[in-house]
C-alpha cells in the first residue's frame, strides 16, 4: 500500500535548510541542545526536552503528534543526572509515544501510545508494537519485535527491515506536503 | 527456505556464545536474569551496606573494613518491583555473576536416565549393525575383505572391549523406577486452610522453571535469561545460502543477503475506487524496479504460470499490502518436508483487465531522488513515471455475485525480465536473462464499503 499524502498547513510548519519540518505547535525545550540531522519531521504537540540533556536524531526521523522525547535520568547516591538521548536514522515514533530511551538505533519503529522506559537501549532494526510498555533499562536486540506490557519478544523481523524502514520514512517525507501545493 | 541457527547470543548483554557452550549452559546466559514473577529482565542495583549490621559479609571481613561502607549488589525488576531480597538471596559483593546456583532436586536421576537411554540407543545401533552384517554375509556369495578380517568399526571396538562393555555396564547398573502403591495423603487442612492467593505462584511462573515448579512466591528464584539466535537461511531446492548474518550480535549487516526485495518488482496500491458488485472500478498501482537493470514488465491475468523454459520456478507469491506480516508468516513456517509452502489461493471475485502492453522500467538509481518531479505521460494506462517507478491505471470488474461486506481480493500475474548478475560458470553465460512470473494477490478492502 502506497502511503497517502499527508497535508499540513504551510504557515504552521518551519522548514529548515537541511529539510527539517518542525511544527510551530511543538514544545522544544532547550533548543540549543537539540540536533536534528536533516529531513526530520516533528509534528504538532510533540515535546522534545533538550533542556535536560542533548537530544540528537539522525536523518529521516518522524516524530508524530503528541509524542514526548525525553532524555533519561539515573539516580545516584548524590542526586540525579540526565543522559543524552541519541536516535539513529529512519526512526518512526508513533503518536502519543513517550521515549525515555538512552539510545535508539537506526531503522526503529515505535508504535502509537508506546512508553519506553528510562535508559532503554533499542538496537538497530527493531519494532515496538502499538500500546506497548517497555520497562526501564530494557535492551531490545536487532530484528526483534516487542509487544505487550511489559513488552516481550514476539517474533523476528524480516532481514529486509533496513530497506523497508528506509522506504517507509522516505516516502512519508515525500508525502508530507504543504496544503498550498496541490 | 530452511532456517538455520547461525550463532547464539544473549538478548540483554549482547554477548556471543559458541553453540557447544550454549548447549552446556542449557541455552541460557550466565550473567543475565529474568524476573521470575513477570519475566522481564532483572537489573542489578547497588546499595551501600553498612558493614556493622551486615553479618553476611562474614565475621572476619566485617572487622577488617569496619569503617568503609561496602557496595553490595542485588537484582531488581523495574516492572513489577520484585527483588532478589524478597526471597532471601543474599546481596553480592560483585556486580555481575556469583549468584548462587540451585541444583535441581532430581538432577541426579535425570542425568542417570539420560545416560541409560544413551546406552540403550548405542546398543540398538550396534545390534542393527550386527544384523545387517550378518544379512550381508549370508546373501553374498563371496567373502569380502572386511568379513574375512572382521574389521568393521563396531567389531574393532568390541574386540578392544570398548563399546559393548561400556554400554553393557551402563545398562546393568541402572535401577528402574519402582511403582508405589501408597501415595502420601493430603494434609489434614488441605480443604479447610484459607488460601492466600498472593502467596501462590501462577501457572506460567511455575512452568518457567520446570525443574523446581515453585508453589509459593517465596520460592521464586531469578531465571537465567534464555539465549536468542541469529538466523541464516538456505534455499530448499539448491541448498544455497540466502542470508547469513554477521557474527557480531549488535550488527545488522549480512555476509550474504539475497532478498527478493532486491530482485522482484514491487507492486503497491496507490488508491482504489469503491468496489461494488457487478460494477467497474479503477485501481491505481505503483510498480518499482529494484534491480540495476532495465526491466520489461507485463501484467497477465492470474493463472498458473506457463512452464518456464529452463526448469526454474518462481514460487514467490507476494502480498504487498503488508509485506512485513506476510514475509514473517512465511519464514515462520517451519515445515520440514522439502516442498514449497502451498498457499491456498483466495477466492477471486474481482478481475483485473490487464493492459496488453509491455512496460519498461528504468534501472534503480539512488541519485534519482534528487531529480525533479514526476513526468506525466499522456497515455491512459500509465499515470506517471519517476526514475524506476511508474503508476498504472487498471480497470477492475467485479462479479455481480459478490456479497456485500465480503473481502474484495484480486490477483494478477506479473511477468518480468530478470538479469542474473551472479556470475555462474563460464558456460552458463548465454543464460543470463530470464523471464520470471510472480502472482500478486491484492487485498482491496471489502466489497461495497470504501476501498483502500
Amino acid at each position: 500500500m502506497e502511503l497517502q499524502d499527508t497535508y499540513y498547513n504551510k504557515s504552521e510548519y518551519v522548514e529548515t535548510a537541511s529539510g527539517n519540518k518542525v511544527s510551530r505547535q511543538t514544545v522544544l525545550c532547550g533548543s540549543q541542545n537539540i540536533v536534528l540531522h536533516g529531513k526530520v519531521i516533528v509534528q504538532s504537540d510533540a515535546i522534545i526536552r533538550g533542556d535536560l540533556a542533548n537530544v540528537k536524531t539522525g536523518r529521516f526521523c518522524i516524530i508524530s503528534k503528541g509524542s514526548v522525547i525525553r532524555p533519561p535520568f539515573k539516580k545516584f547516591s548524590k542526586g540525579v543526572a540526565f543522559f543524552p538521548l541519541q536516535m539513529g536514522d529512519h526512526v518512526f515514533v508513533g503518536e502519543n509515544a513517550v521515549v525515555n530511551a538512552a539510545v535508539v538505533g537506526s531503522y526503529v519503529y515505535i508504535g502509537k501510545n508506546v512508553v519506553i522506559g528510562r535508559r532503554c537501549v533499542l538496537k538497530d532494526c527493531c519494532m515496538i508494537e502499538d500500546n506497548s510498555v517497555l520497562p526501564a533499562e530494557t535492551v531490545v536486540p536487532s530484528f526483534a519485535r516487542y509487544s505487550g506490557s511489559p513488552a516481550r519478544f514476539v517474533t523476528n523481523l524480516p532481514e529486509a527491515m533496513p530497506d523497508l524502514m528506509t522506504e517507509f520514512t522516505k516516502s512519508y517525507y515525500q508525502h508530507f506536503l504543504p496544503t498550498t501545493v496541490s | 527456505m530452511i532456517p538455520q541457527v547461525d550463532s547464539h547470543y544473549c538478548a540483554n548483554c549482547l554477548e556471543n556464545m559458541p553453540s557447544s557452550e550454549a548447549r552446556l549452559k542449557k541455552n541460557r546466559c550466565s550473567s543475565c536474569f529474568d524476573c521470575p514473577s513477570c519475566f522481564h529482565t532483572l537489573s542489578t542495583r547497588a546499595t551501600l551496606a553498612q558493614p556493622r549490621p551486615a553479618p553476611e559479609a562474614g565475621g572476619g571481613d566485617a572487622k577488617v573494613e569496619n569503617k568503609q561502607p561496602k557496595k553490595m549488589y542485588y537484582l531488581s525488576c523495574f516492572n513489577c518491583r520484585w527483588t532478589s531480597r524478597d526471597v532471601g538471596i543474599p546481596d553480592q559483593p560483585v556486580a555481575s555473576g556469583g549468584w548462587p546456583e540451585r541444583s535441581a532436586p532430581h538432577a541426579a536421576r535425570v542425568s542417570q536416565l539420560l545416560e541409560h537411554y544413551r546406552a540403550v540407543a548405542q546398543q540398538e545401533k550396534q545390534d542393527k549393525l550386527e544384523r545387517e552384517r550378518k544379512k550381508f554375509a549370508i546373501r553374498g556369495k563371496y567373502i569380502t575383505l572386511t568379513d574375512k578380517t572382521g574389521l568393521t568399526g563396531a567389531v574393532a571396538r568390541s574386540i578392544a572391549g570398548l563399546g559393548d562393555a561400556g554400554a553393557g555396564a551402563a545398562l546393568a547398573g541402572f535401577a528402574p523406577a519402582v511403582p508405589k502403591e501408597d501415595v502420601e495423603g493430603l494434609p489434614e487442612d488441605a480443604f479447610t486452610k484459607e488460601v492466600n492467593l498472593k502467596q501462590i505462584t501462577s501457572m506460567p511462573q511455575r512452568l518457567a522453571s520446570p525443574e523446581w515448579q515453585p508453589v509459593s512466591v517465596s520460592r521464586l528464584h531469578p531465571l537465567a535469561k534464555l539465549l536468542s539466535v541469529k538466523r541464516s537461511q538456505r534455499c530448499r531446492a539448491c541448498d544455497h545460502n540466502l542470508t547469513k548474518p554477521e557474527y557480531n550480535p549488535g550488527s545488522i549487516k549480512f555476509k550474504i543477503e539475497l532478498l527478493a526485495y532486491y530482485h522482484v518488482p514491487e507492486v503497491k496500491i496507490i488508491s482504489c475506487e469503491m468496489i461494488k458488485p457487478g460494477a467497474k472500478s479503477t485501481l491505481l498501482l505503483k510498480l518499482a524496479n529494484p534491480t540495476g537493470h532495465e526491466m520489461a514488465l507485463q501484467l497477465l491475468p492470474a493463472a498458473p504460470p506457463p512452464p518456464p523454459p529452463h526448469g526454474e520456478t518462481e514460487a514467490a507469491t507476494e502480498d504487498k499490502d503488508d509485506s512485513i506480516e506476510k514475509s514473517l508468516d512465511k519464514s515462520l513456517k517451519l515445515d520440514k518436508e522439502p516442498r514449497w509452502p502451498h498457499v491456498e489461493p483466495p477466492a477471486i471475485l474481482t478481475r483485473v483487465t490487464p493492459p496488453a502492453v509491455t512496460l519498461t522500467l528504468a534501472p534503480r538509481d539512488d541519485a534519482a531522488e534528487y531529480d525533479d518531479d514526476a513526468r506525466h505521460e499522456p497515455s491512459h494506462i500509465i499515470l506517471w513515471r519517476k526514475s524506476n517507478k511508474l503508476a498504472l491505471r487498471l480497470e477492475l470488474t467485479t462479479d455481480p455475485a459478490a456479497v456485500e461486506g465480503s473481502p474484495a481480493r484480486t490477483a494478477l500475474t506479473v511477468e518480468y525480465s530478470y538479469r542474473n548478475t551472479v556470475p555462474q560458470s563460464i558456460t552458463a553465460s548465454q543464460n543470463r536473462d530470464h523471464t520470471l512470473y510472480t502472482t500478486v494477490y491484492l487485498d482491496l478492502g471489502t466489497v461495497g464499503s470504501a476501498g483502500l
